[in-house]
């Protein structure tokens, strides 16, 4: 057979933010699915979600529910979703209770209902709420084969209906194993909830799909207003193309620090700049996304210590203006509110504003904010979807500028505490020294991947300029890097800026 | 909750059903107040399932009660029928009063619990001809 000879499976959209990218593109038609998990995982949710993104006047929806939540409460609480449309149902949603013919029934009963409920209304969409009350009552009365024989059945029934399938159900992890139900399934999606210290951590994985290769994993869930989403964990970023061959080096904003870079920066590069309290890392990063917006190339900038009004404001401090640019869509402050987040999603608001306004540029200031920003659960992911999203973006040409505190030593001189070197191209290591009864400020170039750099250890200051390099000093000191220098040559210079009466004294 | 304007839509379905009948005397109110209640019995068992319509039903009765006690008589099956019981001796006016209050009550709980835009979905599969609610109704 060749490859045109094969059938077309049409995916359906789920209706759920970020669901159809895990899924492989969408929920495969006429699929027999599960959707599982503990109560208050957001099951009822997502099969709404679906039932409303899908169903229309000709091919509608028929939602049985069974000994569950009731319907009137589902319909209560299910509107205040944004996606519910209240003049579908009745019209292409349809909810049928099946309580009565259950309690009185046996399965044969359960399944002829239905049946009769599809031949009738011959619907695009069958929901089963909660299967779970379903099954429990078959097995109280029928073998594990009878159980097993309604399923098949019940399977068969409706994709020969042309129905795409949802069956809910309360089931713990440990019990999908050897269950008929999910032997049956063509899709299973398990939702889990935990709670983490203070946190309530929500995840999706799709355990099973058939025909389709779905994201594996564990993939972060959001209930919102909007019902149920969910969170890649690839960011939705595969398949990008790599760093192009031919790069341009781009300004990082202080001509000085160009130079000592080779020429600045290479574009898609990941640099990191690393260095204590009050070194001038978010002045650097300011400067770097200043000079794209002065080169035409957006930026974007992610704060987790302070809000944008209070960025915006410093930057002005320096002669920086970013007001204007956020007013032309050329700059978005993302302020990423710091509390219980997850990584992925925390990411997904990055990418989705990058792609919003096209940005060239990126800063995340500080990995240590973004990092306490996150629930204590994600903390443990976060190197590895920082690994991702950073690979991700800069493989599409965006150049992004981390910072993160680092606590100064006197006795040793780490790159970063947070182990991630490996993600970045070029490192600036920002730190004090103590000169002449003075704690000044120096920066190394410590790693350039895309070519050569200055070894040179450079003193600069920060002014109403900003952070400024200045010129080559002519005393020699060695262990600079210490922090506490010992000087070699002989001439006196003066400090860069005065060491008594230049602020403000009498 | 069975405001005028909710009575108003209550008598407008015991209306339409009075003129989808047969015009004869045995066609009074009460009995298309019935036939209002067994419509939307069959409507609602099918979404809520019997347990729920007749549980609504009852609530419904108890709120029209304490209105009209002569409401005392009436039941609600385990089918979520009303049903009179004995022969209470009600003037027209009287019966007509009462069918309207119930089915009031019976749309007000469901706009409370549900909104408008669906109580009137539900209302327009057995009556499509039925008027829309009011802003006050959808939002009691």
């Amino acid at each position: 057979m060749s490859k045109t000879d094969k059938v077309i499976i049409n995916q359906l959209p789920t209706g759920v933010p970020g669901l159809d990218e895990i899924m492989g593109g969408g929920l495969p038609e006429f699929s027999f699915n599960i959707i599982a998990g503990a109560p208050g995982c957001g099951k009822t949710t997502v099969a709404h979600q679906f039932v409303f993104a899908n169903a229309t006047p000709e091919h509608s929806a028929l939602y049985f529910t069974i000994l569950g939540e009731p319907a009137i409460k589902m319909l209560r609480y299910q509107q205040q979703f944004s996606f519910f449309e209240p003049a579908k149902v009745g019209t292409s949603v349809r909810f049928v209770n099946l309580s009565k013919v259950l309690l009185e029934g046996d399965l044969n009963a359960v399944l002829e209902e239905i049946t009769r409920q599809v031949e009738a209304a011959k619907p695009g969409f069958v929901v089963v709420d909660s299967f779970r009350t379903v099954i429990r009552k078959a097995q109280g009365e029928a073998g594990e084969l009878e159980v097993q024989s309604f399923i098949q059945r019940l399977a068969l029934h409706l994709t020969s209906w042309q129905a795409t399938t949802f069956l809910v159900g309360e089931y713990l992890e440990s019990e999908i194993r050897d269950n008929p139900v999910f032997t049956v399934a063509d899709g299973l999606i398990f939702l889990y909830q935990a709670v983490e210290r203070s946190s309530v951590v929500r995840k999706l994985q799709i355990m099973k799909l058939r025909g389709r290769a779905s994201v594996p994993g564990l993939h972060t869930v959001r209930i919102t207003d909007d019902g149920v989403q969910a969170f890649s964990r690839t960011l939705g970023l595969t398949g990008r193309k790599g760093k192009p061959r031919e790069r341009q080096r781009i300004s990082i904003g202080v001509a000085e620090l160009d130079k000592m870079l080779g020429g600045g920066v290479l574009e898609g590069d990941s640099i990191l700049v690393a260095g204590p309290s009050g070194t001038g890392k978010s002045v650097l990063a300011t400067q770097f996304i200043a000079a794209g917006i002065g080169a035409g190339e957006p930026g974007i900038v992610a704060v987790f210590e302070e809000r944008p009004e209070e960025y915006a404001s410093r930057a002005a401090s320096f002669g920086l203006d970013l007001e204007s640019p956020q007013h032309q869509g050329k700059i978005e402050i993302l302020y990423l509110r710091p509390m219980d987040l997850s990584v992925d999603e925390t990411m997904q608001e990055i990418l989705d504003a990058v792609r919003r306004i096209g940005a060239k540029r990126l800063v995340i200031d500080s990995l240590a904010g973004f990092e306490m920003a996150l629930a204590p659960a994600f903390r443990v992911e976060f190197r590895e979807s920082l690994y991702r999203m950073i690979g991700a973006l800069t493989g599409a040409g965006i150049t992004i500028l981390s910072t993160v505190e680092m606590e100064e030593s006197f006795v040793e001189f780490p790159f970063s505490h947070f182990a991630i070197s490996f993600l970045t191209d070029d490192i600036i290591r920002l730190r004090y020294v103590e000169i002449g009864g003075q704690l000044r400020k120096v920066l190394v170039v410590i790693k350039m991947r895309g070519g050569n750099h200055s070894k040179d250890v450079r003193e600069y200051v920060i002014t109403a300029e900003g952070l400024v390099v200045i010129a080559p000093r002519y005393t020699d000191y060695k262990r600079l890097i210490t922090g506490l220098p010992e000087r070699v040559g002989q001439k006196e210079e003066l400090p860069p800026e005065p060491k008594e009466g230049g602020f403000g004294e009498p | 909750m069975n405001s005028p304007t909710l009575r108003e839509h209550a008598q407008q379905l015991i209306d339409l059903e009075m003129s989808a009948g047969n015009p004869s005397p045995e066609n009074d109110e009460v009995k298309a107040m019935l036939r209002v209640c067994e419509k939307l019995r069959r409507c609602l068992s099918a979404s809520a399932g019997v347990a729920g319509f007749s549980s609504l039903m009852a609530r419904s009765l108890t709120l029209a009660k304490a209105e009209l006690p002569w409401m005392e008589a009436a039941k609600v099956d385990e089918n979520g029928t009303l049903v009179l019981e004995g022969d209470p001796q009600l003037d027209r006016d009287q019966a007509a009063q009462g069918g309207v209050l119930i089915i009031a009550c019976l749309i007000g709980l469901l706009v409370d619990f549900i909104g408008g835009d669906l109580t009137l979905s539900l209302i327009h599969e057995a009556w499509p001809q039925a008027g829309a609610f009011s802003k006050e109704e959808k939002n009691p």
